[in-house]
């Protein structure tokens, strides 16, 4: 059943290519949601492997993580958009060294 | 307190004239420096005639307490500190007139006083050294007192430095004594001594590391380069420091460790012939002087010498009584020069001189009583303190007839230089332009007291059978020492003899400088004595220009490091601008190297 | 391996990079929509009924449309905001990413075999046996989600609340973006 492991960690790494490379708040926004449920597969798949639910009560505390998170970072964006007009990340520059 | 007040009240005109002298108007400064000092001086009088006294501050340092001590031998020092130093804090209310730093001036030569007192009076080595170290800086800033000039801040330069090497051995002499003694103070060390177990080998080496340092502050071979270039300072400071007290210092050292130096023949051999060395040196080179003081700095030198002499072969009394008898002729011939030099406008080269008896009567007359104290005519007081040193060569137990026949040889040399001193300036046609003017009463009266003291000093010790007052005085402080008496008729016919050579001496003196024209080996030797036989010229090119390339080298080395730390520097600051970028303020950037510390971490923790 | 794991595998990674890839937004949370359902299916191939439920109720469902909603309130469909000041990135982040899965993949190769007994011992994955361990043995961590789901709450309804705009902007602000905007110019 390792395939489906990899299958998740190929999963988390395309999230993570997305949150790199995306340029606006809400597509890495997505990215992020992708990993959460690429680690939820694999907390899935480790319960089966295992014969164990506690894998799976994990991932359903992740998805009402990942729904609280959802909340406030949609919240936040919407807030930068008031502000600025503009969703990308790279006019969010002021932190400049 | 009585002991206190005496190094306070000058340290108090130190304070006072240093801070609000400035506003004091002219006189002003030097009268109450000059008061301060004779207050300290009568203080002295009434200590030495109560018979003494000691004062101390328990637990000064952890185990070393700080002890004054006036006994018979530091009241007799003190005497002449405080006397003489009053006198010249007189005369130099008239020579320093007009002087910009006039307060300045005084407040230096308080100190001076201040810090000479702590050194006399000190009853332990450390506080010794205390007054040692000060008036090495007073000495430092007196001559260096016109130090707009580089000549002068350069003599004062040299004289702190090469007074420093002497310092150095004064402070590992210390060192060795406590280790040895667990003491520091002198009482202690001198009843230690007497039960002693100590090896001869340390003890030698201490008194030998303390004779280092009297031989840099009383500027014997091969330490006296500093002492002619001394004379950059006024001359009121000449006469002080650099004749009639503070060099005399080192003697004074080594007659207060006298309970060391009577047990060590070796050492005591090696200061006589240091010292014997130094007076032929001394006379050699104040010989071909051209400048009136460097005349009588080295004929200071010479007669440093003898002093040494007399400690080396165990007559402590000796030497102190020379120390008074040259503390006045001493002082007599420099504040005349300072007179002369006064009356030219500043002139000092002799050959600009010449017939000044007419012009400054007074001054001639102080000039003479202090030359012929100096080349120890018959019944003066050089004549005595010289003659007893020369035959206590014969009668102490270092002693021996070598040390006799130069001895008497020098004495001679004394004698021509003296003349020669005495003739160039003041016999003869004046050489020089301008019209002198004989100085003002505030100068000359303190020269009179001096020449009187010039004269008449000598007879406080007269040799047997005639009364000596000195030596039953000093004795109960001094180390004893077993002598063997001679005949009178020897005594009587060696004192005749060196009076002899004293009158040769003038008179040849007299005949050469003043009628004979002179030869041509004398002109060589001349240029020779006149650059006092190249010592410093040896020096540099021994020890101060290696030195100088060695700094050069350390510099070079410096400069590499300087270049290696400026690089370095420079490299963290242009790896701070690369890293600076990074804080571009982009969010992925920092999300991305977010990631990279987690696949770091990630990969530990796989590959653990 | 069975036909509906490959073609489970497939579609998920395909809709994953198109997530990652489109530059259409809508497009591409559409895509993470079917990724979220296709991983709904292979929860229920892998006894996690209840989660495959709740995936596509919550996840699939709210979660998603929330973001489409509010890609479009935003009219912020496009993916691409103008010249891309760190055109780098992209490669590097692909680079980071590959590295990463290599080594996950490398960690998750050397995990132990597995039980023979789990697909009984999960039962499906209902509800019941679910239920059971998040009252049981997960009750605080359930307790802990409710704190912070209510946090989360709160801190949306704050940070969207209308009429605090002008308020909202301190003036260094307003000036910096004075600026940024005639450099821009």
């Amino acid at each position: 059943m390792s395939y489906y492991l990899l299958l998740s960690a190929l999963l988390f790494a395309i999230g993570l290519y997305g949150v790199l490379s995306r340029r606006t708040a809400i597509l890495i926004f997505m990215s992020i949601e992708l990993m959460l449920n690429a680690a939820n597969l694999a907390f899935v798949t480790f319960a089966r492997n295992s014969g164990n639910l506690e894998g799976q009560a994990m991932a359903l505390v992740v998805i009402a993580l990942a729904a609280a998170e959802v909340a406030v970072g949609l919240g936040i964006i919407v807030a930068v958009f008031r502000a600025r007009s503009s969703t990308s990340v790279d006019d969010l520059a002021e932190l400049r060294g | 307190m009585l002991l206190l007040l005496i190094l306070l009240l000058p340290l108090l005109g130190f304070v006072f004239l240093g801070f609000f002298g400035r506003q004091l108007r002219e006189p002003l400064p030097g009268v109450i420096a000059s008061a301060l000092t004779g207050l300290s001086f009568l203080l002295v009088v009434a200590a030495v005639l109560s018979g003494g006294a000691s004062w101390e501050i328990k637990d000064w340092l952890p185990g070393i307490p700080f002890s004054l001590v006036l006994d018979h031998l530091s009241g007799y020092m003190g005497l002449v500190v405080t006397g003489i130093g009053f006198l010249i804090h007189v005369y130099a209310i008239g020579y320093m007139h007009g002087d910009e730093g006039f307060s300045r001036f005084f407040a230096y030569l308080n100190f001076f006083i201040a810090m000479m007192m702590t050194l006399v009076l000190a009853g332990s080595y450390p506080v010794m050294f205390i007054g040692w170290e000060g008036v090495g800086l007073a000495s430092f800033l007196l001559i260096g007192f016109w130090y707009t000039e580089k000549v002068n801040a350069d003599s004062a330069r040299k004289a702190f430095i090469t007074n420093r090497i002497g310092d150095l051995g004064f402070l590992l002499g210390m060192a060795l004594l406590y280790s040895l003694f667990g003491t520091l103070s002198i009482g202690e060390l001198r009843e230690a001594m007497e039960s002693s177990t100590v090896l001869p080998l340390a003890l030698g080496t201490a008194g030998l590391l303390l004779f280092v340092g009297a031989v840099g502050k009383s500027a014997q071979v091969p330490l006296m380069v500093w002492l002619p270039d001394a004379m950059a300072g006024p001359t009121p400071v000449s006469a002080l420091i650099h004749a009639a007290t503070m060099v005399t210092a080192g003697v004074y050292l080594i007659a207060r460790s006298s309970f060391l130096y009577a047990n060590l023949q070796d050492v005591s051999y090696v200061i006589a012939v240091i010292g014997l060395v130094t007076a032929a040196y001394g006379a050699l080179s104040a010989l071909g002087q051209w400048d009136i003081k460097k005349i009588v700095a080295y004929s200071t030198i010479s007669q440093l010498g003898y002093m040494f002499l007399a400690v080396g072969v165990g007559a402590y009394w000796i030497a102190l009584f020379h120390v008074m008898t040259h503390a006045f002729y001493k002082a007599l011939l420099f504040m005349a020069s300072g007179s002369v030099i006064h009356a030219l406008g500043g002139e000092q080269d002799v050959r600009k001189m010449g017939g000044l008896k007419k012009y400054l009567p007074r001054t001639h007359l102080h000039g003479l009583a202090g030359a012929l104290s100096l080349a120890g005519f018959p019944l003066l007081a050089g004549f005595w303190s010289k003659d007893a040193i020369i035959t206590a060569t014969l009668t102490y137990p270092f002693g021996g007839t070598g040390f006799y026949i130069a001895g008497l040889a020098v004495a001679f040399l004394t004698a021509v230089y003296a003349m020669r001193w005495y003739a160039l300036v003041f016999l003869g046609e004046y050489r020089g332009s301008g019209k002198p003017h004989e100085s003002p009463p505030v100068m000359t009266l303190p020269n009179d007291v001096l020449a009187v003291g010039a004269i008449f000093a000598g007879f406080l010790a007269l040799p047997e059978p005639l009364w000596n007052f000195i030596e039953p005085y000093l004795a109960p402080a001094l180390a004893h020492v077993e002598t063997h008496h001679m005949s009178l008729g020897v005594e009587w016919g060696l004192i005749a003899l060196s009076a002899v050579v004293a009158l040769v001496g003038l008179y040849l003196g007299y005949l050469a400088f003043n009628r004979w024209t002179l030869p041509a080996w004398y002109r060589t030797f001349q240029s020779w004595s006149a650059n006092a036989f190249y010592v410093d010229r040896v020096y540099n090119a021994l020890i101060v220009n290696p030195l100088k390339e060695l700094a050069f080298i350390f510099a070079l080395f410096d400069s590499f490091l300087d270049t290696a730390f400026v690089a370095l520097a420079g490299l963290s600051a242009w790896l701070g601008e690369r890293l600076a970028r990074v804080q571009a303020g982009y969010v992925r950037v920092y999300g991305a190297l977010m990631v990279l510390g987690l696949v770091a971490v990630l990969v530990w923790g796989v590959l653990r | 391996m069975s036909a509906f794991d490959l073609i489970a595998g497939v579609l998920l990674v395909a809709s994953a990079l198109a997530a990652v890839t489109l530059r259409n937004a809508v497009h591409a949370g559409l895509a993470l929509v079917g990724n979220f359902l296709v991983l709904a299916m292979v929860y229920f191939a892998l006894e996690a009924q209840f989660l495959g439920w709740i995936q596509i109720i919550v996840y699939a469902g709210a979660v998603m449309v929330l973001f489409l909603f509010v890609i479009m309130l935003l009219f912020d469909a496009k993916a691409d905001p103008g010249l891309d000041p760190l055109p780098w990135m992209r490669p590097v982040g692909a680079a980071l990413a590959a590295v990463f899965f290599l080594v996950l993949a490398y960690a998750f190769s050397r995990l132990g075999p597995v039980n023979p007994l789990a697909d009984v011992k999960l039962a499906g994955g209902l509800p019941g046996p679910v239920g059971e361990l998040l009252y049981g043995r997960w009750l605080y961590a359930v307790l802990l989600i409710a704190v912070l789901l209510f946090a989360a709450t709160v801190a949306a309804v704050v940070l969207v609340q209308p009429g605090v705009r002008g308020a909202r902007k301190k003036p260094q602000v307003a000036e910096r973006e004075r600026e940024l905007e005639e450099v821009g110019r």
